[in-house]
This record gives C-alpha cells, sequence and structure tokens, in this order.
C-alpha cells in the first residue's frame, strides 16, 4: 500500500506547485479559450464562404439512364462551377478516399435506375474523408434532392422517350412515394463528420496531456538528483511499489485534466466528443495508462533533468507532431499513420476522432486494449530498468 | 556482539577502485566513526552497508543478515542520515516525517507517537507546520536526521550530517547523536571534520584513497604518533626566510621533528614546554616576526598528517 502514500505525496507536491498547477488547470483553460478565438472564428468562415470547386470521384455501377443524368447533366454540367466530376473503378476510388487524394466519392449501385424506377430502395454510396464536411454536405444534398424529383422526372421522362431500365414493362409500381426511393450511405453508415474544432480540442488535448506527463517525470527525476529516491530505496518501498506510486500519480494528474479539457470544450464551445460517454471516459484511461508507462519509463532511464529538459522538449515537440497534433492526420501518407498508432498521442487522437464520428465502444475495443498494453508494457520495462540499474553499475 | 560486520569490502567503476578491501566491526551500542578526506571512499563504503549498491566483493552482515543477499531484511534494522537534505521541501516537517515514517510501515497511533517524539528529539515541535523550505541549514539537517530515526533503528548511519551549517545547529545534533547513542542506538559516523569524530565516536577508522588505514580508540591512534605535541610558530610574510630557519633549526632538531609550510614553522615533541624557549630563538635570530605561538595535543589531525602527509582537509 506504500504506493498509495507515494502517489498521494505526489499529488500534494504538485498541488503546491504553482508553475505546475497553473500548466495543469490554467493552460487547458487558456487552450479552450484560444480554440474559441482562434477556430471559433474558422468555424464561422466554414458555413459562409463561398465553397471552392472540389472533385467528385464517381463509380458508376449502373447501366441505366438516371445515374448518367445524375453525373452527367447534375453533377457535371448543372454543378460545374462547384464540382468536377472524375470516373473510377471501385477499388480505385477506394483508394483515393483513403490516400485523401479525394475528399468525396460516389458509388453508384448497378439497381439505381431500376429500383429508383420501381420504387423500391437502393443505394448510393456516399465516401468521404473526415474534415471534409461541406464538400459532402453538397454532394449528399444533391443526391437527396434528384431522388425527390425523380418521381416527376420519371414520368416527364418516359412520356418523352423510353427510359432503359431492365423493366420496361413499369413506370412506377404501387406504393411509389411511400418509400425512400433512395438511400444514401457514407463509409460507415453511422459515421458523422468530424469539424476542425472538435480535430483540434482532441488534438490539443492529447498534446497537453502528453505535457503533463513531461511535467511529473521531471519531478521523478528531480527526487533522483536530490538524493530523496535514494532514500526511498532505504526504506521498505520495493521498486515495482516505487514504480507504481509514481505511475498512480502521475495518472490521477493527467485524468483530472483530460476531464478538464473535455468538459470545458463541451461546455463552453459545444464540441461534441460522441455520443459514447463510456467511449470517452474508457479511451481517456487508456490512453492515461499509456502515457503514463511511458513517462516513468522515461523516468527510470533519465538520471538528470537536464538531460530530460531538452530530451522531454525534443520528444514532446515530435510526437506531439507525429501523432497529428500540429498538423491533421490526413496529410500524412497511410503507414505514417498506422506507425502513430503506437504513440500514445497517436493512438489517442485517432480514436477520440473515431468516437466523435459515432463510434461505439465496442469498435474502439482494439484500441483501448493496444493502449492499455502498451502502458504496461512501458511500465514493465522501466521496472526492469530501475531492478538492473542497482545490481549494475550505480555510483 | 556485533552489530556490523564488514569484511574485505571492494568496489571497483569501471577503472577506479573506489573501495580497496576495507574491513571493521562495530558492536552493538558502539558509536563508529570514520573519518577521511573527502572522496577517501567513506560515502561508497556507507552506500554499499545501507545496499544502495552492491559491492564488487566482500561481505556485509548487519547483525546476522547479509547485506547483500538480504538488503530489504537488512535495511529494517538500519536508519539512514544521507549526506545531502533528503527531503519534500514545500512539504512542512510533520508531512516530511509522517510520509517517511509510512514508507518505514508506521501507521496510526503509532506515525502519530513516533512523529511526535522525533520533533521533540530534533527540537522541532514548535516548528512542526512549517514547510521545510522555510528552514535554516541547521534545521533541515535536523529533519533529515529525524526523517531516519522515526521506525526507531538499532544501527544508525550518519553520512557527513553536519556539512555547510552553523555552530549552534552543529552543537544540536552533536547532542541529539550523543543522546541516541546514549540510548543504546548503534552509530556509524562518517566525517572529515575530526573534533566531531573524536568528539562522538568511541572508535575511529581512518579512510583514506580507499583504504582503511588505522583502527581504534582514540588514544589508541594517538599512539601511533607517539603522543607528541606540536608547536605551531606563524611568521609575517615579509621577513621569513625558510631556508635559513631550516639551517638555525637542524642545530637543535632532527629534520623529522619539524615541518616548514607557508609562513608556519611547527616542530613535533613529547614536551613542547622544555624546547619551547630554544625554538623561538631559532627562528627570531633568522631575522623573522613570529606574530603568534600555538600549542596542539596530538589529535586526529596529526595522526592522519602522520600517516598520509597530509592534512585532513587537503
Amino acid at each position: 500500500m506504500k504506493f498509495l502514500w507515494l502517489a498521494w505525496k505526489d499529488l500534494l507536491l504538485i498541488a503546491r506547485d504553482k508553475k505546475a498547477f497553473l500548466t495543469l488547470i490554467l493552460m487547458p483553460l487558456l487552450l479552450i479559450a484560444i480554440l474559441g478565438s482562434a477556430l471559433g472564428n474558422m468555424m464561422k468562415e466554414d458555413e459562409d464562404i463561398s465553397i471552392k470547386k472540389f472533385t467528385l470521384g464517381v463509380v458508376n455501377l449502373d447501366q441505366g439512364q438516371l445515374s448518367k443524368v445524375l453525373t452527367e447533366e447534375v453533377f457535371s454540367k448543372s454543378l460545374s462551377k462547384q464540382i468536377q466530376v472524375k470516373y473510377y473503378q471501385e477499388d480505385e476510388l477506394n483508394k483515393k478516399i483513403k490516400d485523401h487524394k479525394l475528399t468525396v466519392g460516389i458509388i453508384i449501385q448497378d439497381d439505381f435506375t431500376a429500383s429508383l424506377m420501381s420504387g423500391e430502395e437502393t443505394k448510393v454510396k456516399l465516401l468521404s474523408v473526415p474534415d471534409t464536411v461541406i464538400n459532402a454536405t453538397i454532394v449528399q444534398n444533391v443526391i437527396e434532392q434528384f431522388s425527390r424529383s425523380i418521381p416527376i422526372e420519371a414520368v416527364v421522362s418516359q412520356m418523352a422517350q423510353p427510359v432503359q431500365t431492365g423493366n420496361q414493362g413499369g413506370i412506377m409500381q404501387e406504393g411509389y412515394g411511400k418509400k425512400p426511393l433512395l438511400n444514401e450511405t457514407t463509409i460507415d453508415a453511422k459515421t458523422k463528420p468530424v469539424s476542425s474544432f472538435q480535430y483540434y480540442a482532441a488534438a490539443m488535448g492529447v498534446m497537453f496531456l502528453l505535457m503533463t506527463v513531461v511535467q511529473g517525470v521531471s519531478t521523478m527525476i528531480l527526487e533522483k538528483e536530490q538524493d530523496v529516491f535514494n532514500r526511498l530505496l532505504l526504506t521498505n518501498l520495493t521498486y515495482p511499489n516505487y514504480l507504481l506510486g509514481k505511475m498512480l500519480g502521475l495518472m490521477i494528474i493527467c485524468l483530472l485534466q483530460v476531464f478538464i479539457i473535455i468538459v470545458g470544450t463541451s461546455l463552453i464551445f459545444g464540441v461534441d466528443w460522441g455520443s459514447s460517454v463510456s467511449g470517452i471516459v474508457i479511451m481517456t484511461f487508456a490512453f492515461v495508462v499509456n502515457a503514463s508507462g511511458l513517462g516513468v519509463l522515461a523516468g527510470s532511464f533519465i538520471k538528470t533533468e537536464k538531460s530530460f529538459n531538452v530530451a522531454g522538449m525534443f520528444g514532446t515537440q515530435i510526437m506531439a507532431a507525429l501523432g497529428g497534433s500540429m498538423v491533421p492526420l490526413y496529410v500524412f501518407p497511410n503507414w505514417v499513420v498506422f506507425i502513430t498508432k503506437f504513440l500514445p498521442n497517436g493512438l489517442a487522437l485517432q480514436t477520440y476522432l473515431d468516437l466523435m464520428s459515432g463510434a461505439t465502444v465496442s469498435k474502439i475495443l482494439p484500441a483501448i486494449a493496444g493502449s492499455i498494453g502498451l502502458g504496461l508494457f512501458f511500465f514493465a520495462i522501466g521496472l526492469i530498468r530501475l531492478s538492473w540499474e542497482r545490481r549494475g553499475k550505480y555510483a | 556482539m556485533n552489530m556490523l560486520t564488514v569484511q574485505d569490502l571492494r568496489k571497483i567503476f569501471g577503472k577506479f577502485e573506489a573501495v580497496k578491501g576495507v574491513s571493521f566491526a562495530v558492536e552493538k551500542g558502539e558509536s563508529y566513526g570514520l573519518l577521511g578526506p573527502n572522496g577517501a571512499g567513506k560515502s561508497t563504503t556507507i552506500n554499499m552497508i545501507t545496499g544502495l549498491f552492491p559491492p564488487t566483493s566482500g561481505e556485509i552482515h548487519i547483525k546476522d543478515i547479509d547485506v547483500v543477499k538480504n538488503q530489504k531484511q537488512a535495511q529494517k534494522w538500519i536508519g539512514v542520515v544521507p549526506q545531502e537534505i533528503a527531503l519534500y521541501q514545500s512539504m512542512s516537517a510533520r508531512e516530511n516525517l509522517k510520509f517517511w515514517g509510512r514508507m518505514y510501515d508506521l501507521s496510526g497511533s503509532a506515525l502519530e507517537k513516533s512523529v511526535d517524539q522525533v520533533l521533540e528529539i530534533i527540537g522541532l515541535s514548535e516548528r512542526a507546520k512549517d514547510k521545510v523550505e522555510t528552514f535554516s541549514g541547521g534545521m533541515k539537517r535536523r529533519v533529515n536526521i529525524g526523517a531516519a530515526i522515526l521506525h526507531k533503528p538499532e544501527l544508525l548511519i550518519m553520512d557527513e550530517p553536519t556539512v555547510g551549517i552553523d555552530p549552534q545547529s552543529r552543537n544540536h545534533i552533536l547532542e541529539t547523536v550523543k543522546r541516541l547513542n546514549n540510548e543504546g542506538m548503534t552509530i556509524i559516523y562518517t566525517s572529515h571534520y575530526m573534533e566531531e569524530v573524536e568528539y562522538l565516536c568511541e572508535r575511529i577508522g581512518i579512510v583514506d584513497h580507499g583504504e582503511l588505514i588505522a583502527s581504534g580508540t582514540l588514544s589508541e591512534l594517538r599512539e601511533t604518533i607517539g603522543d607528541h605535541s606540536k608547536i605551531i610558530l606563524a611568521m609575517d610574510k615579509e621577513r621569513f626566510n625558510p631556508e635559513q630557519i631550516t639551517e638555525s633549526l637542524t642545530t637543535f632538531f632532527s629534520d623529522k621533528d619539524f615541518q616548514i609550510q607557508d609562513q608556519q614553522v611547527m616542530v613535533f615533541h613529547k614536551e613542547p614546554q622544555l624546547i619551547l624557549t630554544d625554538f623561538i630563538q631559532s627562528v627570531t635570530k633568522t631575522g623573522a616576526k613570529i606574530t603568534s605561538v600555538d600549542i596542539v595535543e596530538p589529535n586526529l589531525e596529526s595522526v592522519f598528517l602522520h600517516l598520509t602527509g597530509r592534512n585532513l582537509r587537503d
């Protein structure tokens, strides 16, 4: 139980350290204010500014007329000032979207015309990348509008010329108009686009937590320099107890800070962290375990505060940059995004974005397990390092 | 019964041999001093005894417990006062003591009682609620000692506990150590202040360059230099001529019996009052002007000088 007293002592010291307390409490609040003033304006601009022309990727599996009308007449001609249409194979489009080479794409199913004409359900698959909510919304609205106008258009067309549908006989069946003629789906039917504000609230949040970990670890190293660590080792305290106490103290501080950031951005700026409260809570805990584990690992290796200050500063900046806290993750190639999942902040940010997009706990379970697993792995390495250090050459 | 037994203790860091086969034993209730200049190997020896790091070779037993093999078991019997102030500065004296008490498995009323007793012993009951960072160096040193005796150890190991403090605090600490020893606590006291070791310790080990070069009671150590006192004449710089003084002194004394250092001339003799007049006349006839005369009884400083050819604080 000595680790509990060690953690309590660390919390007491942090509470009395004005500089650390400011970093913990005031800086996140300041961050929220900066986000509010900077990104808040950006969000307003997002709503008001004229839309830049963008490319819509199209996979047309349908041989009927209506898909041609939608793509050629509606998107290519009527919306030519806003949209440029390019045609792809399905795999090619998926890859383009995945690589963020395209922001929006649609896949028109082979029964598109027939289903519309017969009043049955059909699907246009809408693919989009996060943070391009406006482009996706435009495409979605155009398709919805098109589907609603089909009954009229179809009748007019039928009267003017035969429509090739595969069901030449029937124009409309009974019940037409009672059912929706068209269902759009995005990549995931439950996925919601993530706004800039949401993205940076999460990105800055994870970056600040890294800074808090650095702050906590520097006190751990200071203990080594001031002989307090040696004195602790001369008591009945064991290495596992020592490291557990350090990690627990760090985790409590980090949890407090993340709580302030999440609640602060939610209440003050209405940032939507997703509908899964349990997902946010569990992922936050997992992230804190991961980051704290990495922290105590660093603390077990580094002996002087001077060398840690350099390593801590560079390490935090590099991790923040790679983890997506400075520039959005989608500008990185896929393999970089994958690798950043091994960074506590990278994995946490990607999972927070998933939660904001509507993911449930079950979907983020691998991320939770990975995060906690990495944290425990870091802890174990730190423990081995401390034990080895004593047996070896400590002077 | 031995409280501590150290046998052929060695510690090598890379190519540097910090401790070279040190052996000594301390009996229960005894106060043992380790005297030596800075860098002599005292702290390294202490760190191995406390189990902070393992020896390269050799054996350490506290009571019958092998410190190398059963470090945590042995540490229950010892309290360690480190050379540095190893306390949390933004916590009060009481908070510090309570924290360290908990690290020694104390809790509840036993912890409260022990903290109160220790605060009384170190004379800080009235400042118990003040943060350590507001204390003077001497007061911090007292809390540093307090944190080591909360669990009532049988062996108290103190590594230079009076470095850099005022005389009043130093006296208080020395009295505290004396009191603890009188109450039955075994003490190992390292210092490069010979007067502290002389005052506190029944037996003394002199350490230099990683070796224990002498060990015994104060009188036993004095005997190694033949119980000679030292007469020191301090000179005025302007008319000080070492060659002429050497020539003059050799008419009365052998080369071994006198030393000239800086503007001081020293003569060693069992009965200094018998040679004082001749000594002064020999020096003054060279034209030198004497500014002070001092007669020093044989002490650890002269023992160390005799054994190593250097002063303790060189």
